[in-house]
């Protein structure tokens, strides 16, 4: 057991409701689960939000279309051991827990992005939250979104902009009753530390159907 | 005495030096542990075995699968017929009786394989060799990939079969996993063709599996360690003669002969 938070999802717990960076739009979203379908709510000008950077979990995280979300992650400041991506799904990305201001929802919400660009803005972020911390104990950072910077990549042929959120520290606070760090396993959702590695059964296409690696977690 | 000059020899060269053996492979690494007697066999005793009508069609196949890929407007009946041509050649004496079986379903397989594949373009390399050396294992792990295309950072590894899986089998899934870490692909995959169908899987998990062979082979290091007399360790197993490790008739008199079963 590593630490960790309760992000359960598969085993009976309580399903942590998410919020959205969509980096090809520069927006935030929440996502609300009501009689069983999902409604993504854009709350981008009103977005702020209490970080648990304490416990950012890294590693590698799998999005697939029609499936759960794989995490093989860990809670920094351990790195993951394995160097290489476990499965051509699964791409570096970043976990967090936030506590959402009462303009933008007010309740608990994960985050989970693959995108380069968000883990742009959340590296830099990270960094202000350790120069930041010293000197706040205990607390986390109340961030807010000030700007997007468009970021132009080019490849096969296309070019394709994605906007890296500029998150900014505005406030410190102390950590939210609900926003508690709790223990989990801390092996992938999909494959228990103790449980056989799979072979794979995922159908790979020729190289030139290849997804961009850029996508929206 | 002839065993106590053995053990002496035996002494000082490593397990593997004193039974002849200079490497392992995936193969024999999967021979082990699906039938320890047939490994004794063939390892230590030394005995010709020869493999069914199946194992042919698996490399007749690649033959047209390769032409086929290196020659990207070479009709598919050009590319079965040299799979075909090849497949003739090499179970011309064998009285395996499942070789018109075989035979007839090589211009499917080729053609399937070769619908999947040609999108990839033409690779850089096939039938590239691979050696890994790993940590407390006198000898390395070799083989031979069928595919790679460099440009894009794909191996993949072609498997004939008439019923197509669901998924990698864990055999195969340690043989790509030596490839991808010797040549540091990005992607490993395996291509399962039927006279009907299709399906090109991607490796999950690769640095597990090849840690599976690793694994494998050390344990044959310890077990060849107990004695440098092939006989003791032929006496420390015993052949499951039903298997198809023991369908061919030499390899099942072979197996009587040691054995006595």
């Amino acid at each position: 057991m590593a630490l960790g938070l309760n992000y359960e999802s598969a085993t009976g717990g309580d399903i942590i409701p998410v919020c959205k960076y969509n980096a090809k739009a520069g927006r935030w979203a929440r996502v609300d689960r009501e009689n069983n379908t999902n409604e993504e709510v854009d709350i981008t000008r009103t977005f702020k939000a209490v970080f648990d950077l304490e416990n950012v979990q890294t590693g590698w995280i799998s999005f697939v279309a029609g499936q759960a979300p794989d995490f093989d992650v860990v809670t920094y400041p351990d790195t993951h051991p394995q160097r290489t991506a476990p499965t051509a799904n699964h791409k570096s990305g970043v976990r967090i827990l936030v506590k959402l201001g009462k303009e933008c929802g007010g309740d608990v919400r994960e985050i989970a992005s693959v995108s380069k660009a968000f883990l742009r803005g959340m590296d830099e972020l990270h960094d202000a939250y350790l120069a930041g911390v010293k000197a706040n104990p205990g607390k986390l950072p109340v961030v807010i979104m000030s700007d997007t910077i468009p970021i132009v990549s080019e490849g096969k042929g296309q070019k394709s902009t994605n906007y890296c959120p500029k998150l900014e520290i505005v406030q410190w606070a102390p950590r939210p009753v609900d926003l508690e760090a709790q223990p989990r396993p801390a092996a992938s959702a999909g494959r228990p530390a103790n449980t056989p590695p799979s072979t794979g059964s995922t159908k790979a296409t020729p190289p030139a159907n290849t997804a961009d690696d850029d996508e929206f977690g | 005495m002839v065993r106590l000059h053995l053990n002496r020899i035996w002494n000082a060269m490593s397990s593997f030096a004193a039974h002849g053996i200079e490497h392992l492979s995936p193969s024999s690494c999967n021979t082990f542990i699906a039938s320890p007697a047939m490994f004794v066999l063939q390892k230590c005793l030394k005995r010709s075995t020869s493999v069914g009508a199946a194992a042919h069609r698996g490399t007749a196949t690649e033959t047209g699968v390769a032409h086929g890929l290196l020659e990207p407007s070479a009709p598919i009946t050009e590319c079965v017929e040299k799979a075909v041509a090849q497949f003739d050649q090499l179970t011309a004496l064998n009285t395996d009786p499942r070789k018109e079986k075989e035979r007839d379903g090589i211009p499917g397989m080729v053609a399937q394989a070769l619908a999947e594949l040609r999108p990839y373009g033409v690779p850089t390399e096939l039938q590239g060799h691979v050696s890994h050396t790993v940590e407390g294992l006198d000898v390395p792990i070799i083989g031979y990939f069928d595919f790679e295309w460099g440009q894009h950072g794909i191996l993949v590894d072609l498997k004939t079969t008439h019923a197509l899986p669901s998924k990698i089998s864990i055999n195969h899934a340690r043989q790509v996993s030596l490839y991808k870490a010797v040549r540091g692909n990005s992607s490993a995959r395996i291509c399962y063709t039927t006279p009907k169908k299709v399906a090109c899987y991607e490796l999950e998990n690769s640095e597990q599996h090849l840690q599976a062979l690793e694994t494998i082979g050390r344990a044959i290091q310890r077990f060849l360690a107990v004695s440098g007399d092939p006989s003791e360790l032929a006496a420390m197993v015993v052949p499951d003669v039903d298997s198809f490790y023991f369908n061919d008739p030499l390899t099942r008199q072979a197996a009587f002969e040691v054995w006595g079963l």
